[in-house]
């Protein structure tokens, strides 16, 4: 299993509930939010494709972040 | 670092607002409308100290370039401001029609992803021409010109003709200043062709990478030599308008190149070749990275230190020949020549400020497509369509009002707005205080492709860096002030119209 | 060329500090494939941030979070995002994200303070291409929607502003004008 903590102050919450949504065909994900971060827990075949899916979700979060923050 | 001046205590009183470099042990000095001066360490000093006596023959210089705060002329200021950016208030001039990408050369640099022969898919159709004909004359700027590239254009030489008669008769009621380009390798040109392009006044424009064995080795001509096939029609061509009465000094074959690693020892090869061919003009481009560029870096790209060498040597060697009476000048210097020292922009669309991106030109592919810049259709052929703002083939209401509105979509499209932005140097870091700020431009496509945003790093730029090392050229040739090449220098920047490029109604 | 200095971190793999770069700002773990930039938020803004970490989501994986105990820093991870690279290699991509971070604090403070006049080009230039709208265009325009507020009424029309009750026998008489001051 692969945590991949995203911090409050500098992710949307709406953001990373779509990133999840979007990912979520690809591996199990669990959210386990915590007082500083939104956590999510990613479990998949391999710890590579884990990895993947850890950075990638991470990566979509963060666009959509930015993307927010220009409205 | 070497310090080249050391100064007092510096005045906040004396000076307007100024940009300063070293050039050639010289201090180089501009201001916002672009007048500039080249001052000794010395006399740098005492500028920026404000240790200037008025009236005294360096007082007068400042003042007469609009430097000294208490003779600042706003007025003339405002003036050559406005000169500067006249382009500002016209839409797209420059309009290029991709009209196949099917080409008969293969070119070791291509930056047009070129399609083999049987790739008839990649044609611009006689009715996306049309459309495209149709958004041309929408354009806010009175003068227009189509610019018919590929591939190969010739290979599609019946919408070429189609293009022609269309906006020629869409003139007959627009009546702006219309021109037609084409830029060609001229293998498939015959007798029929050439009457046709002559008659109908089109401007031809090839590549000639040099001498026939560069050339050949870098392009591709089946069972061929693609050398002597384009200088076989540059002569013939040459020959048509002579033979039409046309000053051959002004009415030729423009011709130009792309430098590789192979050509930056050949310079003085190379220069000798374009004016063995009687050109006037040759444009000393590096190599990009559209196309095929990631494919044949590793065998044509170079560091651009060694490029500005090359072009170092090959332009002292044309300011050389121009003191024996051969007029040849080089296309870089005369755009940065033009806006330096005659205070004009020659609205060269990738080298301003803001860039022409969408609202200078538009690139139409042969299947609609319509992108802010030749570049930005580039990147779409190797899959990033980034720059991509519409299709002609989009259907926009009923009647003939629709194009009208789709025009201004397009150019109020976010795209283009973003890179009016981006190539704005007066918000660009490193640009905005460049000496050179009011000459340059930067490309945001070029800055996209390499670095990942349409902002960019200019440090890192290959192109600031090809910029930045020319103008230091110039302006360490302007500083030695040797009389004979500061007159060949101005004479480069003297434009003289080619009327006979114009399309009139009548015809 | 050796890059880094060799140290035992808290990740699976060994981290390293950059060579050139004062240690605790950067440090790289090859085991991870990643390497770390600690940012002072008093010196770069988080648009600046957020920029910096945009342009580089499509070659690796950008991670920004908030070291624990630090005030105002961030920290960006940078991680590889297929194969092994070498210490060379997120080395450079460290220094790049340094560079592109500095680009966008400065485009940042440009844009402020030069603000009015880069909107100015802009609209100028855009206004330049786009030209004044035709007949069909302003037909199309949507001149309800509410685009601005309007606490004085200027963009009312007098009749709107003005108007009086009609009388019972004439519905469609206009409203009489005011009545002048006498001086």
């Amino acid at each position: 299993m692969t945590e991949l903590r995203l911090h409050r102050d500098l992710y949307v919450g709406t953001a990373v509930d779509e990133a999840v949504a979007v990912f979520a065909p690809h591996a199990t994900l669990e959210r386990h939010d915590a007082p500083s971060h939104w956590v999510v827990q990613i479990t998949a075949a391999t710890p590579q494709r884990e990895r993947r899916v850890a950075g990638e979700l991470g990566n979509y979060a963060l666009g959509l972040t930015v993307k927010g923050r220009r409205r | 670092m070497t310090q080249l001046v050391q100064l007092g205590k510096r005045s906040t009183s004396f000076a307007m607002p100024f940009r300063h470099r070293a050039v050639d042990g010289k201090v180089l000095i501009t201001n916002t409308e672009g007048n500039f001066l080249v001052l000794s360490p010395e006399e740098f000093a005492r500028f920026s100290e404000g240790d200037v006596a008025k009236g005294s023959p360096l007082y007068l210089r400042l003042a007469e370039r609009n430097f000294v705060r208490a003779e600042v002329d706003t007025r003339r200021m405002t003036e050559r401001l406005r000169a500067r950016k006249t382009f500002l208030n016209y839409g797209p001039n420059l309009h290029i029609a991709v009209v196949t990408l099917r080409c008969n050369e293969t070119c070791v640099y291509c930056h047009a992803s070129r399609a083999d022969m049987s790739a008839t898919h990649t044609d611009m159709t006689r009715e996306t021409a049309t459309k495209t004909v149709d958004l041309v004359f929408q354009s806010t700027n009175p003068s227009v010109t189509s610019e018919f590239q590929g591939g190969e254009p010739l290979v599609n030489f019946d919408v070429v003709k189609h293009i022609i008669e269309v906006a020629r008769e869409k003139n007959r009621t627009a009546g702006k200043r219309l021109e037609f380009t084409m830029v060609s390798n001229l293998s498939l040109l015959d007798e029929e062709k050439l009457a046709y392009l002559v008659d109908n006044h089109v401007q031809i424009c090839t590549s000639i990478d040099g001498p026939e064995h560069l050339h050949d080795k870098q392009r591709k001509l089946p069972g061929l030599s693609a050398h002597k096939t384009a200088t076989y029609w540059i002569k013939r061509i040459n020959d048509a308008y002579a033979k039409m009465g046309l000053d051959p000094t002004l009415y030729h074959v423009e011709a130009l190149l792309t430098t590789t690693r192979e050509t930056l020892p050949k310079w003085k090869e190379v220069v000798d070749t374009y004016a063995d061919l009687g050109c006037r003009a040759l444009f000393l481009r590096p190599v990009d990275p559209f196309g095929f560029a990631d494919k044949t870096a590793l065998r044509v790209e170079y560091p651009r230190g060694e490029y500005l060498e090359f072009y170092r040597n090959a332009v002292d060697y044309i300011l050389e020949l121009n003191k024996r009476g051969v007029e040849i000048l080089e296309r870089f210097a005369a755009i940065f020549l033009t806006k330096i020292l005659g205070g004009e922009d020659p609205n060269f669309l990738d080298i301003r400020s803001p860039c022409g991106a969408g609202i200078g030109q538009i690139a139409y592919n042969y299947d609609g497509k319509v992108f802010t810049c030749d570049e930005g259709r580039m990147l779409h052929e190797m899959g990033d369509s980034t720059f991509l703002l519409g299709d002609v083939a989009v259907p926009d209401g009923a009647g003939e009002g629709a194009v009208r509105s789709h025009y201004r979509e397009l150019m109020g499209h976010e795209t283009v707005r973003a890179l009016a932005i981006a190539s704005n140097l007066d918000a660009q870091p490193d640009c905005v205080n460049c000496t050179y700020q009011p000459y340059c431009g930067v490309c945001p496509v070029h800055n996209h492709r390499t670095q990942g945003s349409i902002f960019g790093r200019m440090r890192e730029s290959t192109l600031c860096a090809v910029h930045k090392g020319i103008q230091d050229y110039l302006f360490t040739k302007i500083g030695q002030g040797d009389r004979e090449t500061l007159e060949i220098l101005q004479r480069w920047t003297t434009v003289r119209d080619r009327t006979h490029f114009l399309q009139t109604c009548a015809t | 060329m050796c890059y880094a200095s060799v140290t035992e971190g808290p990740h699976s793999g060994m981290t390293m500090d950059l060579q050139g770069i004062p240690t605790g700002l950067a440090s790289l773990d090859l085991g991870a494939a990643s390497a770390s930039i600690r940012v002072d938020g008093a010196a770069y803004p988080l648009d600046a941030l957020y920029g910096a970490a945009y342009v580089f989501i499509d070659r690796c994986y950008v991670l920004l979070d908030r070291p624990d105990g630090a005030d105002g820093a961030w920290r960006v991870t940078l991680a590889w995002k297929k194969g092994e690279p070498t210490a060379e290699q997120l080395r450079a991509l460290a220094g790049e994200f340094a560079n592109e971070l500095l680009s966008c604090a400065w485009r940042s403070q440009i844009a402020r303070e030069s603000r009015a006049m880069i909107e100015s080009v802009t609209a100028q230039a855009l206004g330049g291409a786009m030209g004044p709208p035709s007949l069909d265009d302003l037909e199309k325009y949507d001149f309800s929607e509410e685009t601005f507020e309007d606490p004085l009424g200027i963009a009312m029309s007098w009749e709107e502003k003005h108007k009086k009750k009609a009388r019972a026998d004439d519905p469609g008489a206009v409203p009489a004008p005011l009545q002048e001051k006498k001086s």
